[in-house]
């Protein structure tokens, strides 16, 4: 790994001094592909009948652990080789089409997929380019991509379940990725992931190893775990700190009521299995005064709705006590 | 001279789906943009989803349209519940909603408009990050020296510390972000503590000063070196605004961002009349019925395909008139912006509304009244309609609400994007994008980085709203591929 870090700072110092060094941009692109780690994977991120917000999400990264990515930066400088990224890349049009493309050719990638496939209109509900003048749909690319990766992680509900684009009468006929490619995925659900849940499935990846997965090709690990990597209760209620029963904690008749339990107001927690605690929009686990103290939708009187479930959104009303 | 086309698609660095075509003519010696389409690529039909639900739920399904903006849609859900069940009064409970749900609406605008600029405008004027995916780019000219490019880039890694910062502020009160699940009709969930008033001010502080000391000023530097964008991309020059950030407890609260429109003939800011709006379809893929509605009674039924249509956006209409939104928008209807509307102006005032906005958060921490429950309880009625109007970072943003039997019985939702990066109206009147594109300049078709910077101006987020616009028959230079059906 040093000497992935070594050759792209060595890069670093070339793109700031390309002035003084006499390279232009297609000079310092063919410098990068010089220098490309063959052990940094190429990933390639694709967006279909999504929010955005898995994105975002994984843009909001922040890790103090020795080993880990610190930030999105991180990420990408010195972990994997980010290709083509809808949301950040610089490059438009057929060039950016020409990144995913000519990854495709090599393949041995790692596919990760934000948002759902929608089937309906012959796929046209959501067109991922257009490349000699031809648009082609999500769908396509989707199942494209997908015959070529080494490996194929759903980032978020949409793509692992197909969430909220195939809730109620599902206009779209949206579908997840497994579903839709019949290959082996894995699902790192949430609405949005976390993500740390996401770097720490990049980051087996790149160690090789092999992750363990729930019946719904979840990582045991992410979902049913300590942040330690100990076991610890897969039910959020059963780890609650608001769990009456354990704590003794009063149960919330209304809205506006600090510190309550929420099973009375819709909170999903008894039927949702996640590391959510204290685990999001800071370093997680970490607690205040910590800098980075991390936060969770409990924390702020809110039920859990249960978002990384494959059931997610569902019919039932978020406001009424959940039975599953 | 020839007519070159030049199809961007996918246009990057936005959110969500978008293609754009430009005709290209070399006219007085210059070769620049003659027409424009802008298509949106995808439909997910919130607003079929949300039928039949507990009117409650569309806070949480809404709020999913778009995890750039998704407090603005809370914002919005909220609000057109809240008056659906009648929520109202002037208490220490209102008061803490109000403040809470500003504060966390807040934090999402200081995290996109800090996104907005240095992760999608930057790199059209300066490459950002010698790694993928910031390299390759597209050539953004040599006119910034080097020190100066290397020190916007030590401000581009600053920015993605700052993003995130602003986020987990918001998290202090909303949980989470994306998606926070504190906003709730009749109130918002959390109960704030002077430890969280702290921590957030601390996060308030250091954004103040980055956005005063760095954000404002590179935004300053980059329209000084690209001085001709002060000049390019105005477009119809017609602004409007919904308005948002109430700052009383009354029926009809006064705004941080007050509500109006400009027209492009006129120097003063006139009232709004929300029956003037309509959605037109012509050329987008919805049922031809639902044509020209007023989006209290608007329908989405979706047609692909369908005639000369090209967009998964509806063409949404002041008085039949296109109207660009956004915080130009709000600034100038607000009184607090004298430039012009161009891609630099555009620029210059999101950084000045960040800065505007944060100050106001400033003082609505102070406030915020700790340990105080910001509910107050309130039912879904058996009927009833309203609407709940806002503003996301991008633009104004209504929702419009129906009840029925305690159930959703309609939901339309009319965003910022569908006004900016509408396709052709049912008159063939371009939407406020495609017209700003008319004369930009551009050197490189190969490469026109110049229609890109017109384009990540306003800052269009897709997946808020899905528009394909396609030539009219017998004008098409570009063949696109066939329709199914076709």
């Amino acid at each position: 790994m040093s000497s992935v870090i070594t050759r792209r700072r060595f890069f670093r110092y070339c793109q700031l001094t390309a002035a003084a060094l006499g390279l232009d941009a297609a000079g310092l692109g063919l410098l990068r592909k010089a220098l490309a780690n063959p052990n940094a994977p190429t990933v390639v991120w694709l967006q279909g009948s999504s929010c955005t917000g898995c994105s975002i999400s994984l843009l909001n990264l922040i890790s103090d652990r020795i080993g880990e990515p610190a930030s999105v930066e991180a990420v990408a400088a010195e972990a994997v080789n980010l290709v083509f990224h809808p949301t950040l890349m610089a490059t438009a049009g057929e060039d950016a089409v020409a990144s995913l493309l000519e990854a495709q050719k090599a393949g041995g990638y790692v596919l990760v997929v934000e948002g759902a496939v929608p089937l309906a209109f012959g796929g046209r509900a959501c067109i991922a380019y257009s490349w000699r003048g031809r648009e082609v749909t999500f769908q396509e690319v989707v199942q494209e991509c997908a015959a070529r990766a080494a490996k194929i992680v759903s980032v978020g509900t949409c793509a692992a379940f197909g969430g909220i684009p195939a809730a109620g009468a599902n206009p779209t006929q949206a579908v997840g990725v497994q579903t839709l490619t019949g290959r082996p995925v894995i699902n790192v659900s949430g609405c949005p992931a976390n993500p740390d849940w996401v770097v720490w499935v990049i980051v087996q990846l790149l160690l090789g190893k092999t992750i363990q997965l729930d019946e719904n090709s979840r990582p045991i690990a992410l979902y049913a775990a300590k942040f330690d990597g100990s076991s610890a209760p897969a039910i959020l209620h059963d780890k609650c700190p608001r769990n009456p029963g354990l704590h003794g904690v009063p149960i919330a008749r209304q809205f506006g009521e600090d510190g309550h339990c929420l099973e009375q107001l819709g909170c999903r927690g008894p039927f949702t299995r996640a590391r959510c605690e204290a685990a999001w929009n800071g370093i997680a686990g970490a607690v205040p005064p910590q800098p980075h103290a991390a936060h969770w939708c409990i924390g702020v009187n809110a039920p859990c709705h249960g978002c990384v479930e494959k059931e997610f959104p569902g019919p039932k009303s978020f406001y009424e006590p959940y039975s599953g | 001279m020839p007519v070159l086309t030049a199809a961007i698609d996918p246009v990057t660095r936005i959110e969500g789906h978008l293609k754009v075509e430009v005709k290209v003519e070399t006219v007085r010696g210059v070769q620049q943009v003659v027409d424009a389409f802008a298509t949106g690529t995808l439909f997910r039909g919130f607003e079929k989803i949300l039928e039949q639900r507990d009117p409650r739920d569309a806070t949480i399904l809404t709020s999913r349209i778009c995890g750039v903006c998704p407090t603005s849609h809370a914002m919005a859900s909220v609000l057109v519940l809240d008056q659906v069940c009648g929520v109202g009064g002037d208490t220490p409970a209102r008061t803490a909603s109000r403040l809470l749900r500003n504060l966390v609406h807040g934090a999402c605008y200081l995290e996109s408009h800090i996104l907005h600029f240095y992760f999608l405008s930057l790199p059209d004027y300066v490459s950002a990050l010698p790694v993928a995916p910031w390299l390759p780019g597209w050539r953004a000219g040599n006119r910034l020296d080097s020190a100066t490019a290397s020190r916007l880039r030590d401000h581009f890694r600053t920015a993605i510390a700052m993003r995130r910062n602003a986020h987990e502020m918001g998290a202090i009160f909303g949980g989470r972000l994306p998606h926070t699940p504190a906003f709730i009709p009749g109130g918002f969930t959390a109960v704030a503590s002077a430890e969280q008033r702290d921590l957030f001010s601390k996060y308030l502080e250091e954004l103040i000063q980055f956005i005063g000391n760095v954000y404002i000023p590179d935004v300053e530097l980059v329209a000084s070196v690209f001085d001709e964008y002060l000049l390019l991309g105005r477009g119809y020059g017609n602004l409007l605004a919904f308005g948002a950030f109430e700052l009383d407890n009354s029926e009809s609260p006064a705004l941080l961002f007050r509500q109006g429109r400009r027209r492009n003939d006129s120097d003063e800011a006139e009232p709004l009349d929300l029956s003037q709006i309509t959605e037109q379809v012509r050329y987008s893929w919805y049922a031809d019925a639902d044509d020209d509605l007023n989006p209290a009674v608007g329908e989405t039924r979706p047609e692909n395909p369908k005639g000369k249509a090209y967009s998964w956006l509806k063409a949404p209409r002041y008085s039949g008139v296109p109207y660009e939104c956004g915080p130009l928008a709000r600034m100038i209807v607000n009184g607090d912006y004298r430039g012009g509307v161009s891609v630099m102006d555009r620029h210059r005032a999101r950084a000045q509304e960040a800065l505007k906005l944060a100050l106001a958060m400033r003082d609505w921490l102070s406030e915020l009244p700790l340990n105080t429950g910001a509910y107050t309880p309130c039912t879904v009625p058996v009927q009833g309609t309203a609407v709940g109007l806002t503003e996301a970072p991008r633009g104004a943003l209504g929702h419009w609400l129906a009840v029925q039997e305690r159930k959703i019985a309609r939901y339309q939702v009319v965003t910022p994007t569908c006004w900016t990066i509408s396709p052709r109206d049912s008159q063939g009147q371009r939407g406020p994008l495609e017209e700003a594109l008319i004369g930009i300049p551009v050197d490189n078709i190969d490469q026109p980085i110049e229609v890109l910077r017109v384009i990540h101006s306003v800052d269009p987020c897709l997946d808020c709203a899905t528009h394909v616009i396609r030539a009219e028959a017998g004008r098409k230079v570009f063949t696109l591929g066939p329709m199914p059906g076709k």
